[in-house]
């Protein structure tokens, strides 16, 4: 019974005639240039990088990036040390300035104790006139 | 303007229209020209729409008939884009003026016993389905594909296919069994 419906479906949908004169018009309206060919059209592609170009590439580059960054790690380390080198020597010139500080102070403290009172010394002055 | 030429066309028809020979060209369109257009016809329900869409089915394999490989791909080709592009078509502006079939389309072969009455109930009915649906039954029912082909035509499961079908039988029937063109019995 199914089948009998279906039968029905393909008969009621059966194909039907196309409009008269329906290829002529169409070929009123094609392009005037011939079809296209069957022959492969060749469409100019970008250059590519060569085959050992591209098997390459890759490791080059990370090559190239390693060698980067030691050079830019020896460089940031060359500065560190001259940055540390003046900030001793700066420290090294404080510590002299000091010393030469304390050195004359005591020399100051030094004179200032062994140097007689002034009292003592008009007394003498007064045992030898001359 | 045969619909299914009694000989079996040349393969070196393909090769000729492939050169521009517009002739070739020409003989291609007529054996395939009736089955787009009542594809378009029966999608679209408007004679116009279905001559539009016909021409537009084949000014696209003009284009492209350097990608049709042979006279079996350029059945499959046509009945794909005319399916697909009738779709896209309903999907842009629906096509609702149903013109009956008799009108002005002429039934291809004669072979059957026919009752129009039922026909053109079954035409209208199948109109009232999804444009999906529709173009299912169109290709199982009027291009006889099977449903393998179906779905790399329609780009849809096979399983999907199935249910289509299914669905738009049960659909079909229990409509003409309302509409008293079909015994309860018969079905």
């Amino acid at each position: 019974m199914n089948d009998e419906f279906e039968n029905q479906l393909r008969r009621a949908l059966r194909p039907v005639e196309a409009p008269e004169g329906f290829a002529e018009r169409l070929l009123q309206k094609l392009p005037a240039q011939p079809a296209p060919q069957f022959s492969p059209v060749v469409v100019p592609l970008p250059a590519r990088p060569q085959r050992t170009q591209r098997r390459y590439g890759l490791p080059a580059a990370l090559a190239a990036s390693m060698v980067a960054a030691v050079l830019l790690g020896q460089q940031f380390a060359m500065h560190r040390m001259e940055r540390q080198e003046a900030a001793g020597r700066a420290a090294s010139q404080e510590l002299l300035q000091a010393l030469r500080v304390t050195s004359q102070k005591l020399d100051m403290a030094y004179q200032a104790v062994n140097s007689p009172p002034r009292s003592e010394r008009s007394e003498t002055d007064e045992e030898n006139p001359s | 303007m045969s619909l299914h030429p009694a000989q079996p066309l040349p393969d070196s028809l393909l090769t000729q229209a492939r050169a521009g020979d517009a002739g070739a060209f020409a003989t291609l369109v007529r054996a395939h020209q009736g089955s787009v257009f009542s594809i378009g016809l029966r999608m679209l329900n408007r004679r116009d729409a279905a001559e539009d869409l016909a021409q537009d089915v084949f000014l696209q394999l003009y284009r492209k008939l350097g990608d049709i490989e042979s006279l079996e791909h350029l059945g499959f080709w046509l009945r794909r884009v005319a399916a697909n592009l009738a779709i896209d078509w309903l999907r842009r502006r629906p096509y609702t003026t149903t013109e009956p079939l008799e009108e002005g389309a002429h039934v291809a072969t004669q072979d059957a016993p026919q009752d129009p009455l039922m026909d053109r109930e079954l035409t209208r009915l199948l109109g009232e389905l999804s444009p999906q649906a529709r173009a299912v039954m169109l290709l199982r029912y009027q291009e006889d594909h099977d449903l393998s082909e179906i779905g790399a035509m329609l780009d849809m499961p096979v399983n999907t296919v199935k249910s289509h079908i299914k669905r738009s039988l049960t659909t079909l029937r229990s409509r003409m069994i309302g509409a008293r063109l079909v015994d309860c019995e018969d079905l």
